[in-house]
């Protein structure tokens, strides 16, 4: 057994003209062995075997070679064959290789834009065993509004109650941190509390600092490595300590650095602040179930079985939190949040499937196109090579050498359009990196994993886009060929226009889906939202730093004078304040699970509502609309109980005559005494993307709300804005000012939409471009295979016209049934991402119909342009030889 | 001084071809190379070397009617050509040269 192994080894590897000698004394040896009755006699053969391998006695790689390649002498010959051909056909080449170039570039980044959209929290060490909790309303048996965060505790009780939960984690987003180092004042947006558990599960290199003790402590800080670099340089940051100003002074000790957190992860943060200091500000709950403030994170034992783990959870949310509760756990893996979350509250936008699987298509799209213009003008140029192949099998040329021949042709064009692409990608990566947002490789020409998809890309696509041409042109029989009666097969043609009819369908797709992605885009831009917010800038006041009533009230007066300080001035028309500002993230809202009840009207409701805290002028700064009673005023007494409804909140109880419901009472919980008059009832307004449906909303009087609304007067627009930062660095010196206009909150909010509508735009253009290329290729062939025909036709009198018409017929079919086959598509695919929008465009069907003259009109240029040029020619020029 | 390239290891397979005359072949060689110089001689050392002298001159070869008992397949015979006569010659001439250009003293005081 071992010996036969090694004898087909041996035949494999040796040179094939010392095999024969070489293994007769291996035999002879082994007969040797045999006859002396030694042991090991087939390890022995093996062991020769394996000390022939030797660069003297392996086959030469050129000829005879390892690979089984038998005639090189004809690969020589193909190689100079193909070379010639594409030397002669430059037209033919160029089109070819820039189209497979492109196809292959776009393919090729797009798909490392996947990987990385992909690969989003799978670099923890045990990333497959993270999950986190989250919590989930359920309002009469059905799944409601999808929380991401869930409260402290339930960290603790899932680690304890499950037996699979091996550690936990809990954090929370930190307010904004203004923090001084020497003479430089930082902004720190992206801090996190932790524990000590955090950096078990999420394990970043822990550069400086005990990674056991470090969190420990209240007030100690952990840096990334870049922060701590700019606090302070190249020193040793660990026992240092950072002053911080704003929301309170404090001083933190800083007890670790950490590696930078890299882009893919859907948490990301710079600072880590343990929790304990949470305790010490008051800003924690340890106890309350329903004190959803926390990101909560599990790591379950290795191969951990989740199977009922939904029954187990139930079991725990009954056990732990009283019946009448209605929300459910949820568990999901810390990898899948990124793509696939459909939780509110996020840490941060997140990225979209669907827009991943959308670009998929785009790409594949693009690739086919490509791959068919080769298949289609290789073809198309059958003809052409015809004689060749004729005359090859007549002096005894095999089917499969054929074959061979043309894909080794394909494989030399792929290869050319393959380094083509590699030049492009290179120096189209800065701007694909701006068009997706991210910086996502640097270089591409020493990315392994991106040469490896090309190298696997120039070898498929040679094998797809090389079979069928090498099928059809090694299938023709010499006798019909060389007789000259040549005429190319019905199937053939059939099969030609098939392809065409699949490009022109896909660039049809892609147009349309271009527009309307921008439709979408532009009608959010530009619905009326409710609010008119052109002239609105926003300021934030910091943080009440109050410890006790006096000082509370000392905050209020100042807050009341900076606002009343900024209306006096004429260029500033109204100051409002409100909790939430408009034009805010989706989870940039507060709510309450507590049931609702409209005293007398109804039953206490299930079901999250929101809250907005707002003072007595923002409705108007914004321009709401109050379509019954009024808005607050601070001058009522009673407004300290008042409250505010919008529209939608009124819609869930089912109210229809709206003023009836003024001066009604609500009810928060159970208990009676937390009763609101409703004053007033607003319009429904848009806070958010328009992804979101209008939610139930609850306006809140405040005096403390701390985000001002200035609406600035039309005329004195930039006197207003150096009024606004003049008075705030009289009234807040301490704190750098930041001054937001609220329309750009609103469109950034669409910035993904844009980005994806723009990457749509690119693409589906290559793509075009690449199928009029193809069809330019093509139209030229076929319109110089009929030169005779229409050399014939006009001496029978057609006219110029007529015969373009004649061309133009053939095409306009074929893009006739591209439309048909098109719109279906369009419709399917596009409907759904429509639906991702709780307001949206009605289906356009005038998009694809003007993507289609679009198509149309580039079809006939480009056929016209060739068959023209055949259709001035005199027949005589094409006729002469007849 | 290039001249001529003969290894250690060649020059003794060289040697053993001349030895066996026109009966050197593969298995032959190596078992003389083990019984005289009691020194094991892998088949792929062996061949390795034998290819590389032929590559080189030294060496020729034929081959021998295919053989039951090897398989079916033939010997190769292998005989020194004169080139490579001269290349022994050559690596013989140095060493005796050598021999002789040691001092007497040098080789007596060793033995003493």
């Amino acid at each position: 057994m071992i010996k036969k192994l090694a004898d087909k080894a041996f035949k494999w590897f040796c040179n094939p003209e010392y095999y024969p000698d070489i293994r007769g004394d291996l035999e002879e040896l082994y007969n040797n062995h045999l006859k002396n009755h030694s042991k090991w006699v087939q390890l022995r053969y093996l062991m020769d075997v394996l000390l022939l391998f030797r660069l003297s006695l392996l086959r030469p790689i050129t000829r005879n070679s390892i690979i089984k390649i038998k005639d090189t002498g004809m690969f020589k010959n193909y190689f100079k064959i193909s070379v010639r051909n594409l030397a002669r056909h430059k037209m033919f080449t160029a089109i070819n290789v820039i189209g497979l170039a492109i196809g292959l570039a776009s393919f090729l980044l797009i798909y490392e834009y996947i990987r990385f959209e992909k690969s989003y929290d799978s670099f923890y060490t045990d990333a497959d065993q993270l999950y986190r909790v989250s919590y989930v309303d359920v309002v009469d048996g059905k799944d409601g509004v999808k929380d991401a965060m869930s409260s402290y505790l339930v960290g603790d009780v899932l680690n304890r109650e499950l037996p699979e939960v091996v550690q936990h984690t809990v954090t929370k987003q930190f307010d904004e941190l203004i923090a001084r180092s020497g003479e430089s004042v930082f902004k720190e947006k992206r801090v996190i509390t932790a524990d000590s558990n955090f950096l078990k599960l999420f394990d970043y290199k822990v550069l400086e600092g005990d990674p056991e003790s470090m969190m420990a402590q209240p007030l100690s800080i952990v840096l990334t490595e870049s922060r701590a670099k700019a606090y302070f340089g190249s020193e040793s940051a660990v026992g240092k300590s950072i002053e911080v100003i704003a929301p309170q002074s404090a001083s933190l000790l800083v007890t670790g650095v950490i590696e930078d957190v890299p882009v893919n992860t859907h948490y990301k943060f710079d600072i880590l602040i343990s929790d304990k200091t949470l305790e010490l500000i008051g800003e924690h709950d340890y106890k309350n179930w329903d004190w959803n403030n926390y990101y909560v994170y599990l790591k379950f034992a290795e191969g951990a079985n989740l199977d009922g783990l939904d029954e187990k959870l139930a079991a725990i949310t009954k056990k732990y939190v009283d019946e009448e509760n209605e929300t459910r756990l949820d568990i999901h893996p810390v990898r899948d949040i990124y793509l696939k979350s459909d939780f509110t509250y996020e840490p941060e936008v997140l990225g979209s499937e669907q827009a991943v699987n959308f670009l998929l298509i785009i790409s594949i799209f693009i690739l086919v196109i490509a791959w068919v213009n080769y298949v289609n003008l290789f073809t198309a140029r059958a003809i052409d090579r015809a004689k060749e192949v004729g005359l090859r099998k007549v002096i005894g040329a095999f089917k499969n050498q054929l074959v061979g021949q043309f894909m080794f042709e394909a494989f030399l064009v792929n290869l050319i359009g393959s380094i083509v692409a590699l030049i492009i990608a290179e120096l189209a990566l800065p701007v694909f990196n701006q068009l997706v947002g991210k910086e996502i490789v640097t270089n591409v020409w020493n990315y392994p994993t991106f040469l490896l998809t090309l190298l696997n890309f120039w070898i498929l696509g040679s094998l797809i886009s090389g079979f069928y041409p090498a099928m059809v042109l090694s299938g023709f029989k010499p006798i019909t060929v060389l007789k000259g009666k040549f005429r190319t097969s019905k199937s053939g043609v059939n099969m030609r226009k098939g392809l065409v009819i699949i490009q022109f369908a896909a660039s049809l797709v892609l147009i349309s889906a271009t527009f309307i992605v921008y439709q979408q885009v532009n009608y959010m831009q530009h619905r009326d939202i409710g609010i008119s917010i052109d002239r609105v800038v926003s300021v934030t006041v910091p943080h009440s730093n109050a410890e006790s009533r006096e000082e509370f009230e000392q905050y209020i007066s100042k807050l009341n004078s900076f606002k009343e300080t900024l209306k006096n001035h004429t260029a500033i028309e109204t100051v409002g304040a409100t909790s939430n500002l408009p034009g805010g993230s989706d989870g940039d809202i507060n709510a309450t699970t507590t049931k609702v009840k409209i005293v007398g009207r109804t039953e206490l409701l299930d079901g999250t509502t929101y809250i907005q805290y707002n003072d007595d002028e923002f409705v108007e700064a914004v321009d709401m609309t109050i379509i019954a009673g009024r808005d607050f005023d601070r001058n009522v007494k009673s407004d300290s109980v008042a409250i505010m409804v919008n529209e939608a909140f009124l819609q869930r109880f089912g109210v229809d005559e709206i003023s009836g419901v003024v001066n009604q009472k609500i009810q928060l919980g159970t208990n009676p005494e937390n009763q609101w008059k409703i004053v007033g009832i607003v319009k429904d307004y848009n806070r958010t993307t328009l992804k979101i449906q209008v939610e139930p909303t609850l306006y809140f009087p405040s005096r403390s709300a701390r985000n001002l609304v200035v609406e600035l007067e039309a005329q004195n627009y930039q006197a207003g804005l150096e009024f606004l930062e003049d008075t705030w660095s009289e009234f807040y010196p301490e704190t750098p000012i930041e001054i937001t206009f609220l329309d750009n909150r609103f469109e950034l909010l669409y910035d993904h939409d844009k980005r994806f509508g723009d990457v749509f735009m690119v693409f589906s253009s290559l793509a075009v471009l690449i199928a009029i290329l193809g069809l330019y290729g093509l139209a030229s062939f076929l319109s110089l295979q009929r030169s005779k025909e229409v050399g014939v036709r006009k001496v029978l009198g057609a006219s110029g016209s007529q015969i373009i018409y004649l061309f133009y017929k053939g095409f306009f079919y074929l893009i006739g049934i591209s439309a048909l086959l098109g719109f279906p598509l369009v419709y399917f695919l596009m409907n759904g991402w429509l639906n991702n929008y709780a307001y949206r465009i009605d289906f356009p069907w005038l998009l694809p119909v003007l993507s289609l003259v679009i198509v149309l009109v580039f079809a006939l240029i480009t056929v016209g342009y060739q068959t023209s040029k055949v259709a001035s020619v005199n027949p005589a020029q094409t006729l002469k030889y007849e | 001084m290039k001249k001529f390239q003969l290894g250690e290891f060649e020059e003794i397979v060289l040697l053993t071809v001349g030895v066996l005359y026109n009966e050197a072949y593969g298995v032959a060689i190596k078992e003389e190379i083990q019984t005289r110089l009691k020194r094991k001689v892998s088949v792929g050392a062996l061949q390795s070397a034998l290819r590389r002298m032929e590559k080189k001159g030294y060496l020729e070869s034929r081959t021998g009617p295919a053989d039951k008992k090897r398989g079916g397949k033939p010997k190769r015979f292998f005989t020194i050509t004169a080139y490579g006569k001269e290349a022994l010659q050559h690596s013989r001439d140095v060493r005796v040269d050598l021999w002789n250009s040691i001092p007497k003293v040098a080789l007596d005081l060793k033995i003493v």
